[in-house]
């Protein structure tokens, strides 16, 4: 415990003194206190279209008739979907995630440790999900479950944790080499002591590298998913947003303050989680930013 | 007096990394007659490879160098880009380490060799240079099917022949050998000198041969010098360095490396503990002094310079 | 002290060249059969998982087909006869193969016409698009991602490199919003969806044009959002390379520095491109439902964001096979071509 506290600290100075991880950092921060914020910032009436109505928002409203974003083609406030929608986008993320993580974790260090038939038979089964394209399989299964935030959140998790499972499996190979996880096994050590002793704390690093690099594949792909109508249509999204504009005609009326915000929301996002994660990776594996 | 093949003066070499101003070559000077042999031996770090590459200025980019070497006539590092080009290969020309890297993976072998006969136009067409490249790898002891060979279908031993052939390519007047033998096994080893030895006979080529096994060098050349922490602390004929040592660094080496063959010498132990210094962190003083089994305060004092020893060679050590 | 001499003398023998060349043909045969057989296997499981799937959730897909018409129950219980619904799931899996390779994939529940027709009227479209915009970006990136690495920490590199990565960051259909609004909504330069002008009776080059004309924002969109994953590749492989010894090697030659980094650092660096680019062609076909769906462009992916609505589920699945196989089929082509490209690739 002492070492990880030792190691957590290290890291930490490490990461503070790259630029990039630090405005990534800044960046991911300043969203997710507006998500928290939310009731603080926007009005949640101002979701409601028939409140929106009774208000006498205008429609179509330009920023500069309704700051600070506008108004959509139900009167409804744009920097409120912006702020409350920030909250969905973000959750859905982080949580889908998690499920990568944890699924691709978890097949990653049995695979890698036990080996043999359930090794070969997790890695057929993994090799598959990858060769399968994400979305078709996504829209497929989102189709067949019925359109809510929890189902969303398991179609990303269970068409994601391919990739970290290969990861993780190929960092426990390599643990698995090294003599000490040997001589811990003669001196009779249990295997679920070896994993949660040897394995786990050198495979942590690469996980939470990874973790950082999927939130933005698992935004990115809820964004997808909500914009072909896929999403939970109580819980509105960045992606749910985009969605709304471009069906009621935002593009041909130039409606632009309705569909850039969503979007800048979401690149703005993207790019911090990738920063952030390119960091980790360099500091987990400082050969990276000598090439870099 | 005919002039030097290769004439080096109080060259530095001196890296900028992420990591500062790193000196691995601090003030170098040596000469090579045409038609003579030189060994440059050290333990890894010692510089011996940065002035290896130093002499076809192949460092690279924002390594700073200053000091003299002429080659062929040439001042080396006066040279405009297209003329450095120009002297690559066909005045100098270096043997490198033959591990798996030395040789572009996707290429034959057999176009390796032929790329510099054609970029110089030693060869004057494809059909020409073909005919030399399997003429340079029966040379080598290679049957000349293996220049359709790409390198990982060869042994280690092959790749350092085909490294050699593809030095001698443009003819050049100095061949540099780059730890040549390294890595590869005591019978490949013996037959890989052996060649250089028969070439250079033949072609009358001035030879630097680098590396950290001193026993080679004894056979393979007519002067020594060896390296430490980027200076040369002893040279002079190969025999006397070899045989009679005068610095106490030299003698800890000459006894780490039995001579080939000789069961006796191999009976007995070497004695040199420690690790070599890091080039940018250098002890105070003679920077061999914290192995040296003969060291004295003065020995902390300053860096000696080379001065004359018994044996009619040079070292830098204040008990000569 | 001439104990080694003796040594060398004696001469190299390989008649082990033969033997060599020998089993390299045969790996190389092994190599391809064993790709092969994989990809079938894949196809397979795919088959497989498509069955099931839609079973689980097709609980009545006679009644589905008809909802909303007045169809007496005899009828219905007659057509599910005929499709075999009434049989246990292993026979209807083996009915359900046969009809696959007869490419007959059921009826859309929009459309009523044959899946396979809808699909296949759809292919060419798609592939115009996806096909120009993988090229373009391919070309693009890898030229992008050779200057970053060569000049790697200069302006040149972190300007190239920020750049793409900015566009892989955003959602690809917002991009192509974005784009729309400005160039054909403010500007007018370029329609605003469709393949060509409604009402168009254009024929030959006009409509060629016409159709080039419309095809220009959305391979725009796809390009740029594409264009990040070459250029992060090709750099990253082209730093790889570029610290080997053979490159040192190849300036000791003589050669000029243009010349060692495109005939030494690039070929090798290029191998895992060419394999990025055939796997990325089998996923882009289905990464373009969006973007498709933004621009009204009449290709699969605005098929499957129509189905979606529906949702039409006989259209899901077909398409979904047929991605799937898109897939399986360039990532065989990925591996062979990448076998044959690098000599390394012979054993089995």
């Amino acid at each position: 415990m002492q070492r990880r506290r030792a190691t957590a600290g290290r890291v930490w100075k490490q990461f503070r003194s790259s630029r990039q991880g630090m405005i990534g950092l800044g960046v991911l921060a300043l969203f997710v206190l507006m998500a928290l914020a939310a009731p603080l910032l926007a009005d949640v009436r101002e979701l409601n279209p028939v409140y929106a109505r009774g208000a006498g928002n205008p429609q179509w409203g330009t920023p500069g008739q309704f700051p600070p974003l506008g108004t959509d083609h139900i009167r409804r406030s744009v920097w409120a979907q912006f702020v409350w929608g920030s909250r969905v986008s973000l959750f859905v993320g982080l949580a889908a995630t998690i499920l990568t993580i944890a699924i691709g974790s978890v097949v990653g260090i049995v695979s890698g440790f036990v080996g043999g038939k359930v090794d070969g038979f997790l890695m057929r089964i993994t090799e598959w999900f990858l060769v399968i394209p994400f979305l078709p399989l996504a829209i497929v299964l989102a189709s067949v479950l019925g359109r809510n935030v929890w189902n969303i959140i398991f179609v990303i998790g269970i068409t994601s944790w391919p990739s970290t499972a290969r990861l993780v499996r190929a960092q426990v190979l390599t643990v698995k080499q090294r003599l000490f996880v040997d001589r811990a096994r003669s001196l009779g050590a249990s295997g679920g002591h070896i994993v949660s002793h040897h394995i786990l704390p050198n495979v942590m690093g690469l996980i939470l590298a990874n973790a950082t690099l999927a939130v933005p594949i698992s935004i990115l792909a809820e964004t997808t998913l909500s914009f072909l109508g896929l999403g939970d249509p109580s819980a509105a999204s960045w992606g749910k947003t985009l969605e709304e504009a471009f069906v009621n005609g935002a593009i041909t009326r130039n409606a632009w303050w309705y569909f850039l915000p969503a979007g800048l929301g979401i690149l703005a996002v993207v790019l911090a989680f990738t920063l952030i994660g390119r960091t980790l990776e360099e500091i987990a594996n400082p050969r990276l930013s000598r090439g870099r | 007096m005919t002039e030097p093949m290769l004439s080096v003066r109080d060259l530095t070499v001196t890296y900028h990394g992420h990591g500062g101003a790193v000196p691995a070559v601090r003030g170098v000077s040596l000469e090579l007659e045409k038609g003579g042999s030189l060994g440059l031996a050290g333990e890894s770090g010692c510089g011996k490879s940065t002035m290896a590459n130093s002499l076809l200025r192949l460092l690279p980019a924002g390594t700073e160098v200053t000091g003299q070497i002429t080659l062929d006539g040439q001042d080396v590092l006066g040279l405009t880009p297209g003329g450095l080009r120009a002297v690559r290969w066909t005045s100098g020309a270096i043997v490198f380490q033959g591990a798996l890297h030395a040789l572009n993976p996707v290429q034959t072998v057999g176009d390796q060799i032929a790329e510099p006969m054609l970029v110089h136009e030693t060869a004057k067409n494809e059909a020409a240079a073909r005919t030399r490249v399997v003429d340079l790898l029966r040379r080598v002891g290679l049957p000349a099917a293996r220049a359709d060979a790409f390198p990982h279908q060869l042994s280690g031993g092959q790749r350092q022949r085909v490294l050699i052939a593809m030095a001698l390519a443009c003819e050049p007047h100095l061949l540099i050998a780059d730890e040549p033998t390294t890595a590869l096994d005591l019978m490949v080893q013996a037959q890989v000198l052996a060649l250089l030895d028969d070439l250079k006979q033949e072609r009358d080529l001035t030879l630097l041969f680098i590396t950290h096994d001193l026993s080679v060098l004894t056979y393979a050349c007519q002067r020594l010098a060896v390296m430490y922490a980027g200076r040369i602390v002893e040279e002079g004929p190969a025999w006397a360095v070899f045989e009679s040592p005068s610095h106490p660094y030299t003698r800890a080496l000459a006894a780490a490396f039995p001579t080939i063959g000789d069961r006796v010498s191999r009976m007995s132990p070497s004695g040199l503990g420690g690790d070599p210094p890091t080039p940018g962190q250098l002890p105070e003083g003679c920077p061999f002094h914290p192995r040296c089994p003969l060291a004295h305060d003065a020995c902390l004092v300053a860096e000696p310079d080379l001065r004359a020893s018994s044996q009619g060679g040079r070292a830098a050590c204040i008990l000569v | 002290m001439s104990s080694w001499r003796l040594v060398a003398t004696q001469p190299q023998t390989s008649g082990s060249d033969l033997l060599t060349i020998e089993r390299t043909e045969r790996g190389r045969g092994r190599f391809i059969t064993r790709k092969v057989l994989g990809s079938v296997l894949t196809l397979v499981f795919v088959l497989v998982f498509n069955f099931f799937l839609f079973r689980v959730v097709q609980t009545d897909p006679i009644g589905s087909l008809f909802r909303g018409r007045n169809i007496p129950a005899e009828r219905l219980e007659e057509l599910r006869a005929s499709f075999g619904l009434d049989q246990p799931m292993s026979t209807q899996f083996v009915y359900y193969l046969r009809e696959t390779a007869q490419l007959n994939f059921g009826i859309s529940y929009q459309s009523r016409r044959p899946v396979w027709d809808e699909i296949q009227s759809r292919i060419p479209a798609t592939l115009a698009l996806v096909g120009i915009s993988s090229l373009l970006s391919a070309v693009i990136g890898t030229i992008g991602g050779i200057i970053a690495a060569w000049r790697r920490n200069t302006w040149k590199d972190h300007t190239i490199t920020s750049s793409t990565m900015v566009f892989y960051s955003m959602p690809d259909f917002w991009l192509g919003m974005i784009l729309l609004v400005l160039f054909a909504v403010v500007l007018g330069w370029f329609p605003v969806g469709g393949i060509v002008d409604a009402g168009s009776t254009e024929t030959g080059i006009a409509l060629l044009l016409d159709q080039l004309h419309h095809l220009f924002l959305p391979a725009l969109t796809l390009t740029l959002a594409y264009l990040g994953e070459y250029t992060l590749v090709t750099r990253s492989s082209l730093l790889d390379v570029m610290g080997e010894d053979y490159l040192t090697v190849a300036r000791a030659k003589g050669l000029r520095d243009v010349v060692v980094r495109n005939r030494h650092a690039v070929p090798n660096a290029l191998l895992p491109v060419v394999t990025l680019t055939a796997i990325n062609f089998g996923f882009v076909l289905s990464g373009a439902i969006a973007v498709e769906a933004v621009f009204s462009w009449p290709g699969l992916g605005k098929a499957t964001a129509d189905a979606i609505r529906g949702p039409d589920l006989p259209m899901l699945q077909g398409l979904f096979l047929l991605f799937s196989a898109a897939v399986i089929v360039f990532n065989l082509i990925a591996d062979l071509t990448y076998g044959w490209l690098d000599p390394r690739v012979e054993q089995t």
